[in-house]
């Protein structure tokens, strides 16, 4: 990025005109991201920056022409991972334009429920390079190896009941997450894709930082937090890890044609105090208004639980059976499901 | 409501609804389960060798009064033998303690153990009410925190005493795990989560078995309840009818504290069991932080039992009174860390170019991730000049310490600092400088 460079030396040796965009000095701002006032086009090239720094891996030089690795993108259709399906089909568009040829190849799974599949179509048309698999949720119920812990401890293994089943709203969110990664990683698994590109901001991993905690997962934090092979044995990427939920927002609503349409809203309940809450709405909350005041706050907490060396645990032999989690003395002697799963599943 | 009889006897009547897991039981069975599980911590984490002496630290509060009960009544029933005795500290304000010091007096006539109160003006030379005549109502509260950190440790050691016990229960140890997430803090976070803390010297001091003198800086620290949730700590103080002194700390805490308890509160709200799970996510964490036991000197990589050293310049886990935590002037805490995060982001970025542009105090900020073992403390030149600044610990900027500096121990005093000159005596040098006393040794080994 000779350019930048340039461009930033030649606005350090002259005042900046506060009343013009912070890096580029040519355009009036339209936004304000961490502090600086930015206009759109150099916020694109922030976010677009911050996502192929992350995707150095899958740069041209490093893939076989007509041999490209698949990469799978689960999409929830929330802002963060509809932001990362925008940037990366720039960026093939970009590889496609300067060699012909891409880096890489998208499969985008959404794992549905009923409302969203109108908001999919919509996705499909805007970028239509990819591969696009709709599977439901309920899916979980033929992995053989998930279903037998529940009907193991006499529950229903198909997947209402067992939600049902479950007494507390954090119970049913967390088992609904576990086994939405699960069937992710089994459909990348059986579908030849080489990793998992997760759509989750920092703002989302700091959520998930403090989430895990509280539901003592503490010690699951360094695979969730890095790139690089999960425990389930495939390679996880975060390539929007850098970025704040808010500027995933922002980014969607200035592009144009603007996508913040498409976003199947994930509402936040306004009560944290009501029964009914979960552990995973409370973090959500609080870091709503941590992302608003502290930014930088938000992800020295991301930065922070990276830095557990989950090495430390490679040694451990046994796996939850539920979450894949090492069972390294983290649960009762014999138990097939970690300290954390237990505890959802009373 | 259709009355419910007790889950575990079965037959008296459920007066409580236990907060930790929300079993209905009777009040009888609610003591001897709360007794059992705090036998059980003590018992399965080894944590006192038969015979031991062992200083309660005693404020006069729900949790140092439980303990002391608690305490008391598991040394007799199970014959440790342990060699109790309370440890309160008189700061010397005028009128402050004179309400805890009496229920300390109370509870040590009626549970039959002996009471050693020191004030700091015998282990300072120094009481609190001299040190505002001194240097004015501003900024004595740094002093205050600064000098109560020490403060059991050494009165345990003019006792002869090497272990000292404090009443910090589940909730605290979860608010300072959530806390040290939220500032990055990870060294902290998992000497937070042992129960059992150890000096260098103290664990040295132990391999080379009894000397009979005790130095204050090889007194051990632990925290017994830390498993104990504290509405069952009041539970319990209420149905043993214990009497405390509430001791509701005047000031607000420290921004990032402030903010851990609230969610701890919520969390507790949706989940009650979700504070243990905390306690117990934290520990399993500290087992994964890079070159955890940096701070041993390789004294507790051969022990099972994992001890972490107390960096006494550090140790921060809201001990009750005045002391480190004003929130009205750290108030700024987050917004200070923020600016500082936001700092190093742009040098990070910006590469050297602007490195040499900035600020010495910023190129020092940017190198704080090397220094994250290491959470130095403030800078010894500032002190005192600026007691405003070294209140609060955790301020970004003041991490200025040279990177590559190990927890050692302060030249004058001998106690565990990460200065070459521990903050209380640097603070004593001030103060003394000041007004030149004699006959006061700091730090004089009183064995
Ligand atoms: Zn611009
Ligand atoms: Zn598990
Ligand atoms: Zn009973
Ligand atoms: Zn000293």
């Amino acid at each position: 990025m000779p350019a930048r460079r340039a461009d930033s030396r030649a606005a350090l040796s002259r005042t900046l005109d506060a009343n013009l965009c912070k890096r580029c000095q040519g355009n009036p701002p339209d936004i304000t991201v961490r502090g600086e006032l930015l206009c759109k086009e150099c916020f694109f090239r922030y976010v677009s920056t911050k996502v192929v720094k992350r995707m150095e891996s899958f740069r041209v030089r490093n893939s076989q022409p007509g041999a490209e690795r698949t990469l799978l993108l689960p999409i929830s259709l929330g802002s963060c991972s509809l932001s990362l399906l925008h940037c990366l089909n720039s960026q093939l568009v970009r590889q496609n334009e300067r060699t012909g040829r891409p880096g890489f190849k998208l499969h985008v799974l959404h794992v549905s429920d009923t409302e969203s599949t109108a908001h999919l179509d919509k996705v499909k048309a805007l970028f239509p390079d990819h591969v696009y698999s709709v599977i439901p949720l309920s899916d979980v119920s033929q992995l053989h190896y998930v279903t037998s812990i529940f009907s193991d401890q006499d529950r229903p293994t198909d997947l209402s009941g067992l939600l049902e089943s479950l007494k507390s709203a954090t119970s049913r969110t967390d088992i609904s997450q576990i086994l939405l990664r699960k069937l992710i990683v089994h459909f990348a698994q059986s579908h030849g894709c080489e990793a998992i590109l997760w759509g989750d901001s920092t703002t989302r991993l700091a959520e998930r930082t403090l989430a895990e905690t509280a539901k003592g997962r503490g010690s699951s934090l360094p695979w969730i937090m890095t790139d690089g092979r999960s425990f389930q044995g495939i390679t996880f990427y975060y390539p929007m890890r850098d970025l704040l939920t808010k500027e995933t927002l922002s980014y969607l609503s200035l592009l144009q044609p603007p996508l913040i349409d498409l976003v199947v809203k994930d509402e936040v309940k306004p009560a944290v105090s009501t029964k009914n809450a979960t552990i995973d709405d409370l973090m959500r909350q609080y870091f709503r208004g941590i992302e608003r005041d502290f930014p930088s706050i938000v992800a020295n907490v991301v930065r922070t639980a990276s830095k557990l060396d989950s090495s430390l645990l490679d040694h451990a032999e046994a796996h939850c059976e539920l979450c894949d989690m090492p069972l390294d003395g983290q649960s009762p002697e014999n138990s097939r499901i970690c300290y954390g799963c237990i505890r959802t599943l009373p | 409501m259709a009355p419910h009889v007790c889950e575990i006897c079965q037959t008296a009547r459920a007066q409580i609804l236990r907060p930790k897991n929300h079993a209905r039981i009777c009040a009888p069975c609610f003591i001897s389960t709360f007794e059992a599980e705090v036998a059980e911590t003590i018992m399965s984490t080894e944590l006192f060798q038969p015979g031991e002496k062992v200083a309660i630290g005693a404020s006069g509060g729900k949790d140092s009064t439980v303990l002391a009960s608690v305490l008391k009544t598991l040394n007799d029933r199970h014959d440790w033998k342990l060699d109790l005795v309370l440890l309160s500290i008189d700061e010397g304000i005028t009128g402050y303690r004179d309400h805890s010091l009496e229920a300390v007096k109370r509870h040590s006539a009626a549970y039959d153990l002996p009471l050693k109160i020191v004030s700091y003006q015998e282990l300072y030379g120094w009481s609190m009410d001299q040190v505002v005549a001194q240097i004015g109502k501003k900024g004595n509260c740094t002093y205050c925190g600064v000098f109560r950190r020490q403060a059991l440790d050494r009165g345990a050691a003019m006792l002869g005493v090497g272990h000292v016990v404090t009443g910090h229960n589940a909730d605290d140890v979860a608010e300072t795990v959530l806390m040290n997430l939220l500032r990055g803090d990870l060294p902290r976070l998992s000497r937070a989560t042992n129960i059992l803390t150890h000096t260098p010297s103290a664990a040295k001091a132990t391999a080379d078995s009894c000397s009979q003198e005790v130095s204050f800086t090889d007194v051990k620290r632990s925290k017994p309840l830390m498993y104990a949730y504290e509405k069952e700590i009041v539970l319990y103080a209420h149905h043993k009818k214990l009497d405390y002194f509430s001791t509701e700390c005047i000031y607000s805490p420290e921004a990032f504290r402030g903010s851990a308890r609230t969610l701890i509160k919520n969390l507790e709200r949706i989940r009650p069991e979700s504070i243990l799970d905390v306690v117990r996510s934290g520990i399993d964490m500290a087992k994964l932080v890079p070159g955890g036991d940096i701070n041993c000197q390789g004294s507790c990589s051969s022990n099972k039992k994992q001890t972490v050293a107390a960096n006494a310049d550090n140790e921060e886990e809201a001990e009750g009174g005045c002391g480190s935590s004003n929130g009205k002037e750290s108030g700024g805490e987050m917004a200070q860390m923020e600016l500082k995060l936001q700092q190093d982001e742009l040098a990070e970025t910006s590469g050297m170019e602007t490195e040499i542009k900035l600020p010495a105090k910023v190129t020092q900020a940017a190198n704080k991730s090397d220094l994250s073992q290491n959470t130095a403390s403030t800078g010894m030149s500032s002190i005192p000049i600026r007691t405003k600044q070294t209140k609060s610990l955790g301020k970004p900027e003041r991490n200025v310490a040279p990177p590559k500096q190990k927890l050692g121990q302060c030249e004058r005093c001998g106690y565990l600092s990460s200065q070459a000159i521990c903050k209380a005596c640097v603070l004593l040098e001030g103060l003394n400088k000041a007004r030149p006393r004699t006959g006061i040794e700091v730090g004089g080994n009183p064995g």
